[in-house]
């Protein structure tokens, strides 16, 4: 890409980079801000409670290590609410470690001679505390708000799996979409973020070191020392500013004012075709209805798209049959793909107050996949196929199908196959492998385009085996009732989309890098929907 | 007056006493010099007095008063104390080290500087240059002398004074000393003041209590000790030392 084209790429999105550079600002900021609350005061508290420590330190060191993931699932549990409320509670709780360690560290640490000459010059505890003890630790708590600050910046870009914003929103983006480009665009100005939190705390730390005599006062360097003191603190402010005003709130909470209950939240995955399905819906209810549509792209998985379904955070985004039965019901697999939708649809009427609407029509499942030309020449089209040959080959699995009970454990129950290699594979990259001939076989995605680009052929699961994964519109019954139309509207999806369209469309995104409602426009034109 | 009966120290359960079976008296107005080879428990002693450290026998009287009746706090802003690893706060200017027990005890503002700036001058270190400077931008013995000027700021009664000349040329601390001497008398402060130097003990004290190994070895006036010592060790401590010492 030529310079121009990446300062347009950069100028076009530097809007949007903006705001979200502030949203990011302030998750940290405020985050940090929360945690010194609770963590410095909790840092004195077990300084002067010694049988707090271990029990107290031992619950903050455990909320660190909580996967990013899981805690954000669980606070969504906790709070029913997705956005920047448990972005924020999350956040908090990963700064608290530092923060409280570095209290404790620093508070032990003051000499024991000084505060020695404190008690016995006449001090009471508190003024001890107050004007010895603490001023003292000052360095060492500020370090840890700063390290708390800047790996805060790293973790915020996880927000973004919660509808929370910041710089995390580019990342996953593209991630999902495997587009470089974008990563960057988060994660370049992410690490220039944290170097500047970094500069600006350690600006605040000097600003905050007593005056020297030789310093002279009201000299520049007096004045540099007051704004260096302040630089967080302006950080911090200008972000939050920068968060209320931004454009999309403003106007959305004054559209929400006049519009009331005529938006809807579409929600989508982290994954391209996802984000596809997503659009593709949003952009047919822009057409058919009157109805204003939010996209709330990229939430960060299943279990956090359908929990802020459950609780009416979003109102529609596109389940597969086999993770709402298996991942979400915790149901067996079952391997009928009609009476696989007839379950999840009584129960999730049933439990969630949810409704399954017509499916787009293809069935993202596995698929064992073949070069192309090697079908042709050992005549494979189906898994039998493989038969006594399969020891032979080299397999290329990603690390979750060569465990789970449906991916090769099963496969070689059902099949009797037993590969001579297996070898585990980013799914990213185990197209590229198989297309390369570093391996032979692999576990693709059925729908993702990369089959087709790549010449490849997934081969007929004639026994049955791999559960169906046909995607659909799920919808919260309540929106469905205030917009009977709905329904109707969203049921013009079914059956429209096969397999190879499927892979098609995937492929223009995440292969050929277009935007995606570009794609999802031009599509739906050719199909005679707009 | 500052009185000890029969104090004793342990800090091992018994097994060795800092301070063992200590009896002497300070009377208002007077200097008690504790002299003693290092080790032998003189610092115990002057934290027992102040209450930093809880005797494990006997009763320490100030003012005619038992120590643990005294709210530990208000009586340690009776005694000025000068420690001996100095202990200045090093995130306070001289000024604010020097001001900080009358700003405890809520002394206005105007005569916390009056006093401060006096204080300064009286230990040779002018105010208008080493008022606004940090203690690590002072020599080790200028250190010194302000955790002199901090311990006498609020005018204290008593004053428990570990080593406070110990790392003086001889020149600034007979200065010292002449000062401390004058203030004595002047003021009539009661002082207990532990130093090794042997001339110093002479010049400074009414009388001087030898201490070797947690034990009272003698306790009397310079002309006592110099001409009756009780025990070996004190005649030993004098014998040695007399020729480059005594004045
Ligand atoms: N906190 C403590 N814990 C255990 N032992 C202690 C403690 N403080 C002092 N001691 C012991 O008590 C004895 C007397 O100590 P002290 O500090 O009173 O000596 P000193 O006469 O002031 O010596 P120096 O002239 O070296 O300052 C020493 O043997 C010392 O090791
Ligand atoms: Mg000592």
């Amino acid at each position: 890409m030529s310079l121009d084209a990446l300062v347009a790429y950069v100028v076009e999105r530097l809007p949007e980079l903006w705001l979200r550079t502030g949203e990011h600002l302030m998750l940290t900021g405020c985050s940090t801000l929360g945690a010194m609350f609770i963590g410095i005061p909790v840092g004195i508290l077990l300084f002067r409670t010694t049988w707090l420590r271990g029990p107290l330190m031992g619950v903050i060191g455990i909320l660190q290590t909580i996967p990013s993931l899981a805690m954000l699932v669980f606070l969504l549990a906790l709070l029913k609410k997705i956005g920047v409320l448990p972005a924020l509670i999350a956040l908090t709780l990963y700064a608290l470690l530092p923060i409280a360690r570095n209290t404790l560290t620093g508070l032990e640490e003051v000499s024991a001679e000084v505060m020695e000459a404190a008690e016995g010059i006449g001090m009471q505890e508190y003024q001890q505390l107050m004007m010895v003890r603490i001023p003292l630790a000052a360095p060492m708590i500020v370090a840890g708000i700063r390290t708390a600050a800047v790996v805060g910046v790293g973790i915020a870009t996880l927000s973004a799996f919660i509808g929370a914003g910041g710089l995390g929103q580019f990342i996953n983006r593209g991630l999902a979409l495997a587009n470089i480009k974008l990563i960057l665009l988060g994660a370049i100005p992410a690490a220039l973020l944290a170097l500047a939190v970094d500069f600006s705390i350690g600006a605040f730390e000097w600003g905050l070191r007593p005056e020297r005599k030789r310093d002279k006062k009201g000299s520049v360097q007096s004045l540099m020392r007051r704004l260096a003191f302040m630089l967080p603190v302006v950080l911090v402010l200008i972000s939050i500013i920068t968060y209320l005003t931004k454009p999309g709130w403003i106007s959305k909470s004054a559209t929400q004012l006049k519009t009331g209950h005529r938006i809807i939240r579409i929600a989508t995955k982290n994954f391209t075709e996802q984000l596809i399905l997503g659009e593709m819906m949003a952009q047919l209810i822009e057409t058919k209805t009157d109805l204003i549509v939010e996209r709330r792209f990229n939430l960060g998985g299943t279990m956090i798209c359908h929990g802020a379904l459950v609780n009416g955070e979003i109102d529609l985004y596109a389940e597969y049959t086999g993770t709402g039965l298996t991942a979400i019901l915790k149901h067996p697999v079952i391997s009928d793909p009609e009476e696989a939708l007839n379950h999840v649809t009584k129960a999730y009427h049933e439990r969630f107050d949810a409704q399954w609407l017509k499916p787009f029509g293809f069935n993202n499942t596995y698929a064992i996949t073949v070069r192309e030309a090697d079908a042709k020449k050992n005549k494979w089209n189906r898994i039998s196929d493989l038969g006594n040959t399969a020891i032979e080959l080299r397999a290329g699995f990603t690390a979750e199908f060569a465990e789970r009970p449906d991916g090769y454990p099963g496969l070689r129950q059902i099949y009797g196959l037993r590969f001579g290699e297996v070898r585990d594979f980013d799914a990213a990259l185990m197209y590229e492998a198989v297309a390369k001939g570093q391996v032979d076989v692999i576990c693709a995605f059925a729908t993702d385009g990369r089959i087709a680009a790549y010449n490849l052929k997934p081969l007929k699961d004639d026994r049955n085996f791999f559960p169906p994964y046909h995607a659909a519109p799920v919808i919260r019954e309540e929106i469905l009732k205030t917009h009977p139309k709905l329904g109707d509207v969203l049921s013009l999806f079914g059956g429209l989309i096969d397999n190879a369209t499927m892979q098609r469309l995937n492929f223009e995104v995440d292969g050929k890098k277009r935007r995606t409602s570009e794609v999802v426009e031009e599509f739906l034109k050719a199909k005679g929907i707009f | 007056m500052i009185k000890l009966t029969r104090v004793s120290k342990t800090f091992d359960g018994g097994r060795s006493y800092a301070v063992k079976d200590l009896s002497l008296s300070v009377d208002r107005g007077k200097t008690l010099v504790l002299l003693g080879s290092s080790g032998c428990g003189k610092t115990t002693t002057l934290k027992m007095i102040n209450r930093l450290i809880k005797p494990t026998k006997g009763i320490i009287e100030v003012g005619g008063k038992d120590v643990t009746d005294h709210n530990p706090v208000d009586l340690r802003r009776q005694i000025g104390y000068v420690f001996q690893g100095i202990g200045l706060f090093p995130h306070m200017t001289i000024k604010q080290n020097v001001e900080i027990v009358p700003r405890l005890l809520g002394w206005p503002t105007h005569s916390r500087r009056e006093r401060m700036q006096e204080l300064l001058n009286l230990v040779g270190l002018p105010a208008e240059s080493f008022a606004e400077r940090f203690p690590d931008e002072l020599s080790g013995g200028q250190q010194q002398r302000v955790g002199v000027a901090r311990a006498l700021a609020a005018n204290p009664a008593y004053l428990l004074m570990d080593e406070p000349f110990g790392a003086l040329d001889a020149l600034t601390r007979e200065a010292l000393q002449q000062q401390l001497l004058t203030l004595k008398n002047q003021l009539k402060k009661t002082i207990v003041f532990v130093t090794h130097d042997l001339h110093e003990a002479l010049l400074i004290g009414d009388r001087i209590a030898i201490l070797h190994e947690g034990n009272l070895e003698q306790i009397g006036t310079k002309k006592d000790i110099l001409d009756t010592p009780a025990t070996k060790f004190v005649q030993d401590l004098f014998t040695i030392k007399r020729p480059d010492t005594l004045t």
